[in-house]
């Protein structure tokens, strides 16, 4: 029994749940060239190419240099992606493979089971989120300046909430997907558009009224003014409207994900 | 506890235009050796999926141990062990991590969750196999780990759906004492099966399901009280004529002469035969051997499930094509080219 195991038990957490987040934590931590590096070397790329090859031509952004201007939307990029991708392929290949059985036939209740995916699945993101930041602060620091956190209780709400977001849209991803393709398009057709137009690369004030009245419609802007907001203490966006929609949004995915368990969509005949 | 084990009031489980239960009805008394016999497609893997929550019923009520299905499920799950047929297994961990995890879902704290993991694998005989991949098991230690998993929460009610399936003679011996075992310590057992021996000579009692329709509940030795045994008789000379014999029986269904044999069809054969004896020797005719083969719960199952095919709708029969050994349609292939976990994200 270890220590974590202790600690858990001592706070009382019900041990079905505790287990299952578990062996979900441990599914991906136990596979860093799956979970941990890829977004390590995409991270190193892009900080090279947008960052230190085009960012000096870039020049400054809301004040800041181009390379620490994209720092957050970096950070929200990996977060979300693993945290969907976490929680879609966990559920999807559980079904496949029909493993999941394991769970859906224990005592465990429907939400507990829910939020063991939810709460395992943002911790991916947080993880690597995480990562990409000290990524950040080595090679912007080494390099430019060091990266301040002007707003660290905000850093760590918006963290919290944009990873559990985007856990429990991969929730219904991996209850939807009926073939390893439907994943892949999801990420593809999905996640990428709202990442590459949500402000991660440049700055809502660069787009004409109209595009910046669209972007408006788009969670990514809210995620990335909300984490931006964390480092620099600057957004676009007001940061408690962001983190409002965001918890809204957040809130009613997770209801839906419940709902879906207890009625067995994709789960059961 | 409370109640019997299984308590099911006319279940009905249609997909679309099939109906795969059509109004089961069972009860199976706790401490009991239930054995659930049918053809493929008969229903029976749906009926145990429903008991789970890996299906959903269309109708009817079931209750584990008093617990509805739907309304308690937590505690209706609590009390059963199901190994199924398919080996639906988590592939990413070692198999004492798997039970560890499955007893961990069922609240068994982690410390005392190592220590059963370790003694089911040694009750199966796959402990030196501990920290392997399900993947890399032989098919025998594969049925062995299911029943493992099914054993490490120490179930009231222990689910065995076709546990023979592909093992050898030596397995399924073993698996044999094993559950005799765990049902004379009281764990209840229901065991489907396409082997008639093995429900002969493990279960109390059994229903035959066909079509999604319970056809008779009883004990083995009642079922096969209700087929016709078969008497030959040699006789020292041949008879001109088939002699006149036990007249009147109407458990007598023919008697037939062949040669210096006489073959007589009946009923409790064994009560049948002294009367037969007393009658051929009234009639003058010497008996050299005389010989009861008792009919099989394997030829009743068979004249059973038959009769229903005979009788059945359309509907009924359409209910055949879902059949649990038989994937309901062309499954997607994974990026991988299988089902392996070499696909991971």
């Amino acid at each position: 029994m270890s220590v974590v195991d202790r600690m858990a038990a001592s706070a009382g957490v019900p041990t079905g749940f505790y287990t299952l987040v578990k062996r979900e934590i441990l599914r991906y931590v136990r596979r860093p060239r799956n979970t941990f590096v890829p977004p390590f070397i995409t991270n190193v790329l892009y900080f090279s190419v947008f960052g230190v090859v085009l960012g000096d031509r870039v020049g400054e952004i809301i004040g800041v240099p181009y390379i620490l201007f994209i720092l957050p939307g970096l950070v929200v990029l990996g977060a979300v992606s693993n945290a969907f991708e976490n929680a879609s392929f966990s559920i999807f290949h559980g079904r496949w493979n029909e493993y999941i059985d394991e769970t859906l036939t224990s005592p465990l209740s429907y939400a507990g089971m829910v939020w063991a995916y939810l709460l395992s699945s943002a911790l991916r993101g947080v993880l690597v989120g995480t990562l990409i930041s000290v990524l950040g602060v080595v090679i912007i620091g080494g390099l430019y300046q060091s990266v301040p956190v002007a707003q660290p209780l905000f850093l760590v709400a918006f963290m919290l909430v944009i990873t559990l977001l985007f856990a429990s849209l991969g929730i219904v991803g991996g209850l939807v997907a009926e073939d390893f393709d439907d994943l892949t398009m999801m990420n593809q057709f999905l996640l990428r558009p709202l990442v590459f137009f949500g402000a991660v690369f440049y700055s809502l004030g660069d787009l004409p009224p109209l595009l910046r009245d669209i972007s408006l419609l788009n969670p990514m802007v809210y995620m990335v003014n909300g984490v931006r907001y964390g480092f620099l203490g600057v957004a676009e966006v007001d940061p408690l409207t962001s983190l409002a929609v965001l918890s809204g949004g957040a809130a009613v995915v997770v209801g839906l994900d419940i709902a879906l368990f207890k009625r067995g969509y994709g789960l059961t005949d | 506890m409370s109640g019997p084990a299984l308590e099911i009031r006319e279940l009905k489980k249609e997909y679309e235009d099939v109906t795969a239960l059509d109004g089961v009805s069972l009860t199976v008394p706790e401490g009991s050796f239930f054995g659930l016999l049918g053809p493929n497609g008969a229903g029976k893997t749906t009926f145990i999926n429903i008991l789970v929550g890996l299906v959903r019923k269309s109708g009817g009520t079931a209750r584990v141990f008093g617990h509805d299905v739907e309304a308690d499920y937590q505690e209706a799950r609590n009390a059963i062990g199901l190994a199924p047929q398919e080996f639906n297994v988590d592939r990413f961990f070692p198999i004492r991590e798997v039970l560890e995890h499955k007893a961990g879902y069922h609240g068994i704290p982690a410390h005392e969750a190592r220590q059963r993991a370790d003694e089911v694998l040694k009750q199966v005989g796959i402990y030196d196999k501990r920290d392997t991949r399900f993947d890399w098991l032989s098919g025998g230690m594969k049925r062995r780990f299911l029943l493992a998993r099914a054993l490490i929460t120490d179930p009231d009610l222990l689910i065995l759906d076709e546990p023979s399936a592909g093992v050898d003679v030596q397995l399924r011996r073993d698996l044999w004492d094993l559950v005799t075992e765990l049902n004379e310590q009281g764990t209840t057992i229901l065991l489907t099966t396409h082997y008639i021996e093995e429900a002969e000579r493990l279960c109390d009692e059994v229903a035959i399901l066909d079509s999604g329709s319970v056809r008779a509940v009883a004990t083995p030795e009642e079922l096969k009280g209700r087929g016709a045994d078969r008497i030959v008789v040699e006789l020292r000379s041949t008879p001109t004529e088939v002699p006149a014999l036990l007249a009147g029986d109407d458990r007598v269904e023919s008697v037939d002469l062949n040669g210096h044999k006489l073959e007589v069809t009946a009923r409790e054969g064994g009560l049948v035969a002294p009367e037969l004896v007393r009658e051929l020797d009234r009639a003058g005719l010497e008996i050299v051997d005389l010989e009861i083969a008792r009919t099989s719960l394997e030829e009743i199952f068979v004249e059973m499930t038959r009769t229903a095919e005979r009788d059945a709708t359309p509907d009924e029969r359409a209910s055949d094509a879902v059949d649990e050994d038989e994937p309901a349609e062309e499954q997607p292939v994974a990026p991988d080219g299988g089902r392996s976990e070499a696909v991971d994200r």
